[in-house]
């Protein structure tokens, strides 16, 4: 362990670190968030909107969880169209390395499917309690399996296996833009938790990295969607609204909830550059323009 | 320039004036750094003067932070003697610390303060936050300064004392009682001090902050509320802080530490309070250190009171 000995020698790395350990960047909203560009409604009139993902070009694609038959896309122009019908019980989706869509379908099915640009489904894992999912550039798959209190891991062509458990209800679930960390948000908590991720795929050194504000004292944050945005900043929906996290894991503030009365349960950057936020809000869909843009998980780290 | 607030009332009117003055003395020279706080003989090497060894270890084997690594480097003064238990003073951030061309050059600071006789002989511990490296090249790693230093609770206080002590203490004789122990910090390190000392006060009984961070990056602004609400505790604090410090999203530098004084004097606790004009960096602390340490250390056995230091009671 002990590496060398110095005599009163200290390194110039130690003295910049010093000079500069102060001033750590801080992210206020204000550095995300434009004056005048609120909330925009893309689509409403569904019953439980969820899924929310982005494709390379910056489509936006959701579902509606509760009663959607199909999966629905945004185009470019704000055109919703149906993407693949006949896909009910979709809670979450990412695209894959591959170009397929990956989905978490629940209820009965209690499966990770993935559909192809045609809309063909492959099943990729039965018999799991899947609820939100992350995609990485190699095709490794992690999701959270809410009641099971266990995030799953799902090596390249390979069978699901547990791979963290001790979050009370692991929910929404994102990668930073390197993908040397995963994220989970714990809806029945009050934190973001991390893992660095192994060569092997396995998740170790976990941490409650992020502290999430709740609506009271003692009570759970209902934290669900997650993503992250090239800065590396987190973003977790939550029962107060949209939090924004630094890097390092400090709190840069709160977003509103486009309608505070309706759960706001998914989030992915989407549209032209990546630069708008998109949320799920209940029976609707919400968009607002940002000054960053959003990182694609299916492609290789810049 | 400095408005000592220690043990007398604070007026508002006094501090306006002092504010008024401080932004004089900013406009008229350059924003934000209205004083050059200069590093006195003290903190320079002197003539006949022993010189302690600095020692660079690296820790890697944490389970209070699973996976992180860091540096630390140990001081030991020339005057300790393995048969006689030293007194204990930890750094966060350590290696601006440590340094000899940093802000405080704590290692020379200790040399003429312990040959003077003004603090006990001391080995100094200089920590630095750490970080979870990355798995794959060009990934970034996780760092973890933040939360191992603003958050409240116990666990940076458990990372010392049932890691580095200990590990630390398997090649020195160091003392186990609070009295004989302080912890120092900048910034998020100077309420990660405070916070270390206040959830074990049996450990840590001293307490020195520059610029701290008594704001909310992690729920740390309430510590004014919990000092007022809370039985004393037998802490001693020495409060550094400038008026040209931070004011950004966690919150109000200069307010949140007028607010932890005036908690602090409330609560009937052993403190000082310096306000400089200084910025969000450590020359003022730095200038003042040996001062900080005189006062921090003015009644540990064997300590001489210097007859020119009005502060010393």
């Amino acid at each position: 362990m002990m590496q060398r000995r110095l005599n009163h020698v200290a390194s110039i790395a130690a003295i910049l670190f010093g000079a500069a350990i102060a001033n750590a960047q801080d992210m206020p909203l204000s550095q995300v968030l434009i004056e005048g560009e609120g909330w925009q409604r893309v689509s409403s009139g569904h019953a439980f909107t969820d899924g929310c993902a982005a494709d390379a070009y910056g489509n936006f694609y959701f579902s509606d969880v509760a009663r959607g038959e199909s999966i629905l896309k945004v185009s470019m122009d704000g055109k919703v169209s149906t993407f693949v019908p006949k896909a009910p019980k979709i809670s979450a989706m990412q695209f894959g390395p591959d170009g397929r869509l990956y989905a978490c379908q629940v209820g009965k099915f209690a499966r990770i499917v993935a559909f192809d640009r045609e809309g063909r489904a492959s099943v990729i894992a039965n018999d799991v309690k899947p609820n939100d999912l992350v995609v990485t550039h190699e095709g490794e798959i992690y999701f959270t399996e809410t009641s099971k209190q266990q995030v799953t891991h799902i090596p390249k062509g390979g069978e699901p296996r547990s791979a963290a458990t001790g979050v009370s209800k692991p929910n929404g679930i994102a990668l930073t833009p390197g993908q040397g960390t995963l994220v989970v948000s714990d809806y029945g908590g009050r934190n973001g938790w991390v893992w660095r991720i192994e060569n092997d795929g396995s998740l170790t050194h976990q941490q409650p990295y992020i502290t999430l504000r709740t609506p009271g004292k003692n009570m759970s944050s209902k934290a669900d969607g997650t993503t992250t945005d090239a800065a590396g900043r987190y973003y977790i929906t939550s029962a107060v609204g949209l939090q924004m996290f630094d890097p390092t894991g400090r709190m840069g503030g709160v977003i509103h909830t486009p309608q505070p009365a309706k759960p706001l349960v998914s989030v992915a950057f989407a549209g032209p550059d990546l630069s708008y936020l998109y949320v799920a809000n209940g029976d609707s869909i919400y968009r607002r323009k940002t000054k960053t843009r959003g990182v694609l998980y299916f492609q290789e780290p810049k | 320039m400095n408005a000592i607030e220690c043990c007398r009332p604070i007026w508002h009117r006094q501090i306006a004036v002092v504010l008024f003055g401080c932004l004089m003395t900013a406009l008229s020279n350059h924003p934000g750094q209205a004083e050059e706080y200069q590093l006195r003989s003290d903190s320079k090497p002197q003539e006949g003067v022993p010189v302690g060894e600095v020692t660079k270890y690296r820790w890697t084997e944490s389970k209070v932070y699973p996976g992180t690594e860091r540096d630390y480097w140990v001081y030991v003064p020339a005057q300790y003697d393995s048969a006689k238990p030293a007194c204990v003073m930890v750094f966060q951030d350590g290696g601006g610390y440590v340094s000899l061309k940093g802000h405080s050059r704590v290692p020379t600071v200790f040399d003429n303060l312990i040959h003077q006789g003004e603090m006990p002989v001391t080995i100094g511990i200089f920590i630095n936050p750490g970080v979870v490296p990355p798995t794959r090249p060009g990934s970034k790693g996780r760092r973890n300064r933040s939360f191992e230093y603003d958050s409240l609770g116990d666990q940076y206080a458990r990372f010392l004392l049932d890691e580095i002590i200990p590990e630390v203490g398997k090649n020195y004789n160091l003392v186990d009682k609070a009295e004989g122990r302080a912890i120092c910090g900048i910034s998020s390190g100077g309420i990660c001090a405070f916070t270390a000392a206040w959830e074990r006060p049996d450990a840590f009984s001293k307490v020195v902050s520059y610029v701290g961070s008594f704001t909310n990056i992690r729920g740390g602004h309430v510590y004014p509320a919990l000092i007022r609400k809370t039985e004393r505790k037998p802490i001693r604090v020495f409060l550094q802080d400038g008026v040209n410090d931070l004011d950004n999203l966690h919150g109000h530098w200069p307010l949140s530490n007028r607010q932890m004084a005036a908690a602090l004097k409330f609560a009937g606790y052993d403190y000082r309070f310096e306000m400089g004009d200084g910025g969000h960096n450590g020359r003022h602390g730095g200038a003042i250190l040996p001062e900080m340490l005189r006062w921090t250390w003015r009644d540990y056995p064997g300590i001489k009171a210097r007859s020119d230091d009005k502060e010393n009671k």
